[in-house]
Order: structure tokens, then sequence, then C-alpha cells
């Protein structure tokens, strides 16, 4: 069977989650492979917890399900609880959080026996810095995406570039710098092995 | 032909527009809200063709199809579980009239409580009413299922129903082949079926009449319901030469030599295909069409199988009896040269169906601890 892999995506309505699996499942499909994005919400409202999902695959046949056991997972907020971010990760699996540098003790919160490694952005500050915002609310889901394609190395920065433009009809300038700035600076958090 | 990225909604939608629609009437409700939010679109953009109209319910809006229909209109609605409940009349009405209307219906459980998850029982309540009822596992299915509904409907003469589930096709963005307005236009060209009004000649129609006429009028409907077997073969061997896929009413994988066959409708489906490879010994029937019932289809690919144990995986219940699409298939069964016990895995609820859940029920422990033959399980009980 083809290897999948199953990406797990926890963030707060209003902070764009579902247009982030959206955008990075159709930056993955422009590199060749078949890729599946879907959320699960409830009546939509910001600030609620939204949970988005996206398989990858090169070959057409997925269970069409939730994610479960995912191979990464990505944290726009750090106010999730680390028991949802963290379940089902697979050792040796990834971690993406949106977290300044003053917030990384947020990661020595997490109850895992899972060994998995960590990256950080701080998606929120870059947000901020291209007029990303919701009222005083940081949305930031491009600044994620970009940071997923590198840390996976699944899309090339072209192809989430692309994938904005087809899939974000307001702010393209500055999402497009959101996506480049996130995939620039995502980086690989040390110290914190598990 | 262009390959996009899009949700099973747009994918509906999108069918609807290329399909040269008459008149769409919109009345939203979740999962199936994005259906006619993309035709607004398609509308509001001069893309449509035909006419879109806002109704003031979800009765309305089938109310209004009807009356479309009656004028030979190519006519498109879509609903999901208390919107379609609510047109429950007119459901019964529009099959009486031969009308051949396509309603797209988004799985989504029945209040209360209010819940939004992928419970068929909306559909399947409606199994009755004399449409067409046929289930969809992806977006490209929904897609190309949309354009041989119309073409089926009006051949037949009966609405049909193109039915897929909550969240996990209607919201859901893959891959779907989108042909052109051209290329689609081969296959279906403009609505040709019968007016039944005429200004110049008024006339009453549907007016009352007795029990006799009444049953040789279901009868017909019984008939047409029968003519669909034919003509669906005949529509997949053009819509396949043309696009290259097509829909059998059962589609069988594996199922020769099978010691279990699974037999489900929807996007379970997709989940029990992905774990086959890895299971030795097990099938998939999966249920295209629901109405009609292909029960002569189903006992012969049960008998060629030879398969020892049937599990229907049923994404609904109908409380005092148990999975709707189990309750069909024993009886599809009766009679058949040793018919295998016909157990139920029940999702009722949209509870989701998963590779570890079906390995459970696979392993045959769920099953052997009594109850008979005839045992279910719920899928809810198995974290």
């Amino acid at each position: 069977m083809e290897k999948i892999t199953e990406f797990r995506l926890h963030g707060r309505g209003g902070q764009g989650i579902v247009v982030a699996a959206a955008v990075f499942a159709e930056a993955v499909f422009r590199e060749g492979f078949y890729a599946r994005a879907f959320s699960l919400f409830g009546a939509e409202r910001r600030g609620a917890p939204v949970t988005a999902f996206v398989r990858v695959s090169s070959a057409a046949l997925m269970p069409r399900c939730r994610i479960y056991e995912p191979d990464c997972v990505a944290a726009l907020d750090v106010t999730i609880s680390g028991d949802t971010v963290l379940a089902g990760l697979k050792t040796a699996g990834l971690l993406l959080v949106n977290a300044p540098d003053r917030e990384l003790s947020y990661l020595n919160d997490f109850d895992s026996a899972t060994a998995f490694r960590i990256f950080r952005v701080d998606a929120s500050a870059i947000a901020d810095q291209h007029n990303l915002t919701i009222g005083a609310f940081p949305v930031v889901n491009t600044v994620m995406v970009g940071a997923l394609a590198r840390i996976t190395g699944l899309a090339s920065l072209d192809s989430v570039l692309a994938a904005v433009e087809k899939r974000i009809s307001t702010r393209r300038d500055q999402n497009s710098k959101a996506v480049a700035e996130g995939y620039r600076k995502v980086k690989e958090v040390s110290g914190v092995v598990r | 032909m262009p390959v996009e990225m899009i949700t099973g909604s747009q994918a509906a939608a999108t069918a609807v527009q290329r399909a040269g629609v008459d008149l769409v009437v919109a009345y939203p409700i979740t999962p199936q809200t994005a259906i006619v939010e993309t035709l607004a679109e398609y509308w509001a953009r001069g893309e449509l063709g035909g006419e879109y109209v806002n109704a003031e319910s979800e009765y309305a809006s089938l109310a209004y199809c009807s009356g479309a229909a009656s004028a030979g209109a190519r006519t498109f609605t879509a609903t999901s579980s208390h919107g379609l409940a609510y047109m429950h009349e007119m459901i019964h009405w529009c099959a009486g009239a031969r009308h051949p209307i396509v309603l797209a219906n988004v799985n989504r459980a029945m209040g209360a409580p209010w819940c939004l998850e992928p419970d068929q029982i909306d559909s399947l309540s409606q199994r009755d009413t004399g449409w067409i009822q046929l289930y969809c596992a992806n977006a490209q299915e929904v897609f190309d299922t949309i354009l041989q509904a119309f073409a089926l409907a009006e051949s037949v003469l009966l609405p049909c129903m193109v039915v897929f589930d909550g969240f996990y096709v209607s919201h859901t963005y893959e891959a779907v082949d989108i042909p052109p307005r051209d290329t689609v236009a081969r296959f279906l060209g403009p609505s040709c079926f019968a007016a039944q009004v005429d200004p110049g000649r008024p006339a009453n129609l549907h007016g009352l009449i007795g029990a006799e006429a009444q049953s040789r009028l279901v009868l017909s409907r019984h008939r047409a319901m029968e003519r669909v077997w034919e003509t669906l073969r005949e529509i997949n061997d053009r819509f396949a030469a043309l696009f290259g896929r097509s829909y059998p009413a059962v589609e069988g994988v594996a199922c020769e030599g099978a010691k279990t066959l699974l037999v489900t409708a929807g996007s379970c489906a997709e989940t029990i295909k992905s774990v086959l490879p890895a299971l030795d010994g097990t099938g998939l029937l999966r249920l295209k069409a629901v109405r009609p019932f292909p029960a002569r289809e189903l006992r012969t690919r049960v008998e060629a199988s030879g398969a020892e144990t049937v599990i229907v995986v049923d994404r609904n219940c109908s409380p005092g009896l148990g999975g709707i699409l189990a309750q069909e298939v024993k009886a599809a069964l009766y009679g058949a040269a040793a018919a295998p016990p016909v157990q139920n895995l029940i999702l009722a609820g949209g509870v989701d169906l998963t590779p570890w859940m079906l390995k459970r029920i696979l392993d045959g422990s769920l099953f052997t601890g009594g109850g008979g033959p005839d045992r279910e399980v719920w899928g809810v009980d198995l974290a």
C-alpha cells in the first residue's frame, strides 16, 4: 500500500484553519500528490476550537475518516490543550507550534511519552506585521501553511504561493509575504527532546 | 480536462451548472449550504444559465421545483436533515406527479437534539416516497452522479435524490476532474421531457381519484423503478465512453472467494476499500442505488462469492429493528442458496468508521459472543 501522510491542525474559529487545510492540500496537489482536506466544526463561531485534517498520498485510495494518529500536528493556538494537540501523534512525528520564544515553556507542559520533533514559528507576530488581523485577532493560517510546507518538504514555496493565489481572494499580497516568512522563519526547537 | 481541488458541495454545484439547469431553488441548511452558495455565485456572475430563486422554506423549494418541472424545466434543489423532513409531503407529491427533479441531500442526523453529523436517517426516511436514491462516496462521484441523475430522472420520469455524507464528502477538498460545459452537453442535452401544463389548453392536474386508479399509478411508478436498471446501464455506458468513469448500481471489490462481505452505502466504502488490501478474505459490495434497491444483483453477487458472513455497515438505525440497509440486505437474501448470516455494524448518529474499528469487527471476536447469527454491534461501543 502507498504511504499516506496524515496531518491534524488545531486552532480556533477565526484563525482561518479551514482555509489553512485547503491551501496546504492545494499546494501538495500541485506537487503531484493526491490530497484531501476537511474540517470539523460545530455551529460556526469565533474562538471555538476547530480541527482540520489533511491526508497526502501518491495513490488516490485513502480512508475517509478523521485522523487519530497523525504524522504531523500543527497547533495554531497555544491555548488548545496539549493533550488534545498531541493525541495519537506518531513516534518521531512532527509538531509545529505557533509560539513566540518567550512561550517555549508551554512546550514543556505537554504530557506525552511519545518522542517527536518540535518546530516553532511566531505566526501571530508575523500575521500582525502584515496586517492579517480581524480586530486584534491575528489570522495565522497562511504563515502556518508556509511553515508546514518547509518542515515536511511536501510542497515548495512556489506551490504554496500558487495555492494562496488560487484559494485566497483578500489581502493576497500580505498573505503571500506571510507565507514566505513562515516558510523562512520556522525553526526546529532544540533542547526539548522527548 | 481541468482537475481542480474542490469540495463535494462545490462538485455538486458545478455539475448542476454544467448540466444547463433551468431553475435552482435555494434554502440554506448545514451541511448543504455551500451547494446553493456556490450556485448563487454562478448566478451572480451570469454563468448559471437558468433562474435562481431564494425560497421561503424547504417545503416551498420543492413546490417551486414542482411547478417549474410541470412546465418542462430542468430543476434542482439541495437540502439536509430537517430540511428534507420538512419537504416530506412535497417529496411524495413530486414522485406522484412524475417530475424528474434532481435533489442533492447531504446526510445529517435528525433532532432532537441538534446534531450535524452524517447519519443517513434523513434520506433513508424518504426511501418509500418513489424517488430514485443514488449514494456517492467522493466528490468526483458527486459531480458525475448529478449529471447522470438528470439523464436518468428525465428518462424514466421519476425524481432523483443524489445523496452524500456531510463533512466527509460535502466539506472535503479533493481533486475533481471537471469537464467543460460543451463536453457535458454531449452527454446531457437540454431537457426534453413533456410539459404537463399548457396555457393554451387549461386543465386540472392531479385531481381526485379512487383506489383502483391510484393503485395503477403506484404500479406504474413501481415499474418505472424497474426500468432504472437498464437505463442506468445505458447511461453509464455513454458516460464511460465520454469521461472514462462509470458507477454501477452495486460496486464490488475483492468479492470473489471472500469469506466475509462488507455491505454499505456512501463514503464509509472508501475507508473500507482502503483497508481491504491488508485483509485477506474480505470483500466489499457498495450500494450505489438504494432506491430502486438492487436486491437481485446483491443476491447474485453474494451467492457467487460463496461468502460465509455478510456484515452491513449502517450509518443509521431504525429504532426497534436495527440498521436500515441490513434489513434490506436480509430481505434481498431471503430464499438465496445457503444465505449467509447478516451481521450489522451500526454507526447511527454519524459515528466515524475507522480502519481500527473495521479490523476489530473483522477479527470475528465481536460477532461471536452470542446473540445469534444476526448480531448487531454499535460502533460507539468500540472505543
